[in-house]
């Protein structure tokens, strides 16, 4: 195999590394691990791909298509015009849930958005942004998170204001601070996201994890009394699981 | 099917479809037509479909017919005039770029790309489909599936160049959230 018949196999290799055990990469991998020429392009290409991945993970869909679709297919049967558009039933999707409201006030919201968010904030940032700046206080907690068998902290365990104080790494997520702490286990690289729940999720964030996989890394997304949490890992989700 | 059924399954895929949908059809109201346009068809004849392990499958072949299908009978199709100029291999800035980009441009970039090698680029950096998986959904051989991938990964490095040449000229694309470093 030459080398540019192993780049030709590696450009499908997929961004999360999914394909690590597929026979079809084998040969193309072990080049690329005997090549530094290889090795370097593959690394690079990889870390283009997972950049890419985030960043169209980002885009939402707009508000009222999923009602538009449940709408369209519940109050046409297989009776619908085809020419209609999905603007047309979002309109009366909408009309419907302004209805339902009404009726129903107390009918709880959909929790999952703010995971979601926060999910997607965190996989973003952990491709496509350089990592640590860890000070004191945030080395503490480091060497506790990655102690094996150690539970993810609560909210009696961070001092926030100190964390971002002492150099600790802190992004911006909708004008709020969100305090990113890296850490590894068992062999693996994982980035704890902190932000106040009184932050711009509110309290959209469901306290039991959520776990969210996307094409660039997975995250569990949880929230205690006072902080929404994230965890984001290539690893994998069965990996950030046995944090939890 | 019944309308809990329908319900987890719209919300498993409704996003990503719309994803790919918005890759493939360049507008979010064509996007939402397909996706609209996916599920219906799936209300009337996919849930007799027997392998559940399938169902994602099916949904992406089926929202990529319908596009196909309306690409042929819409004279308004989109044309090839934005299709990148060259290919390149990846440089050491490439990645740095697409870190500072917002999401938008980026998905103004991939939306840029040949719709020949579009199609699998969106399912292969959204979906982490593998190349058979990608395969499967678009009907093509695996061969012609890893060919497009490695040349549609080079006209996006040549759009995602050209559209952050244009800089703030390129419109902001509604659905994309906002998030930076400090």
């Amino acid at each position: 195999m030459t080398t540019e018949e192993a780049k030709f196999i590696l450009s499908a290799f997929r961004p999360s590394g999914s394909d690590a055990g597929t026979a079809a990469f084998g040969d193309a991998l072990r080049i690329a691990g005997d090549d530094p020429l290889l090795g370097a392009w593959f690394a690079q290409s990889r870390a283009h791909d997972a950049a890419i991945a985030g960043k169209l993970g980002q885009i939402a869909p707009p508000a009222g298509l999923r009602e538009a679709i449940l709408a369209g297919v519940r109050v046409s049967g297989t009776q619908r015009s085809i020419g209609l558009g999905w603007g047309w039933l979002a309109g009366l999707a909408a009309a419907a849930a302004v209805a339902i409201g009404v009726f129903s006030m107390r009918a709880p919201a959909r929790p999952e958005s703010g995971t979601t968010e926060l999910a997607g904030f965190a996989i973003n940032d952990m491709v496509t942004e350089k990592h640590g700046g860890r000070g004191e206080a945030a080395g503490a907690l480091v060497a506790e998170l990655q102690t094996r068998g150690a539970r993810m902290p609560g909210a009696d365990q961070i001092d926030f204001e100190k964390l971002r104080d002492t150099g600790c790494r802190t992004l911006n997520f909708a004008g709020h601070d969100v305090i990113e702490v890296c850490f590894a286990r068992d062999g693996a690289v994982f980035h704890l996201y902190v932000t106040r729940r009184d932050g711009p999720l509110g309290d959209s964030v469901a306290k039991g994890p959520s776990f969210i996989a996307q094409a660039a890394g997975a995250a569990a997304v949880w929230s205690d009394k006072r902080f929404d949490y994230a965890i984001a890992s290539t690893a994998g989700i069965e990996a950030i699981r046995r944090l939890l | 099917m019944n309308d809990e059924s329908f319900a987890q399954l719209v919300d498993a895929h409704y996003a990503p479809l719309y994803r790919f949908a918005l890759s493939l059809a360049r507008n979010g109201s064509d996007a939402g037509d397909l996706v609209q346009q996916t599920f219906f068809i799936w209300a009337t004849k996919g849930h007799g479909l027997r392998e559940l392990s399938k169902v994602k499958s099916w949904l992406f072949t089926t929202l990529y017919r319908e596009f196909l299908r309306g690409r042929r009978r819409d004279s308004r199709a989109s044309s090839l005039e934005d299709l990148p100029p060259g290919e390149r291999e990846p440089a050491a800035e490439d990645v740095d770029r697409v870190s500072k980009m917002d999401a938008a441009l980026v998905m103004t970039a991939l939306q840029t790309v040949d719709e020949t090698f579009r199609a699998p680029l969106t399912l292969f950096y959204l979906e982490d489909m593998s190349y058979k998986e990608i395969a499967d959904a678009l009907e093509v051989p695996i061969g012609t599936v890893m060919s497009r991938l490695s040349r549609g990964k080079s006209q996006l490095r040549v759009a995602l160049e050209s559209v952050e040449s244009l800089g703030s000229r390129v419109l902001p694309f509604p659905g994309s959230k906002g998030a930076r470093a400090s």
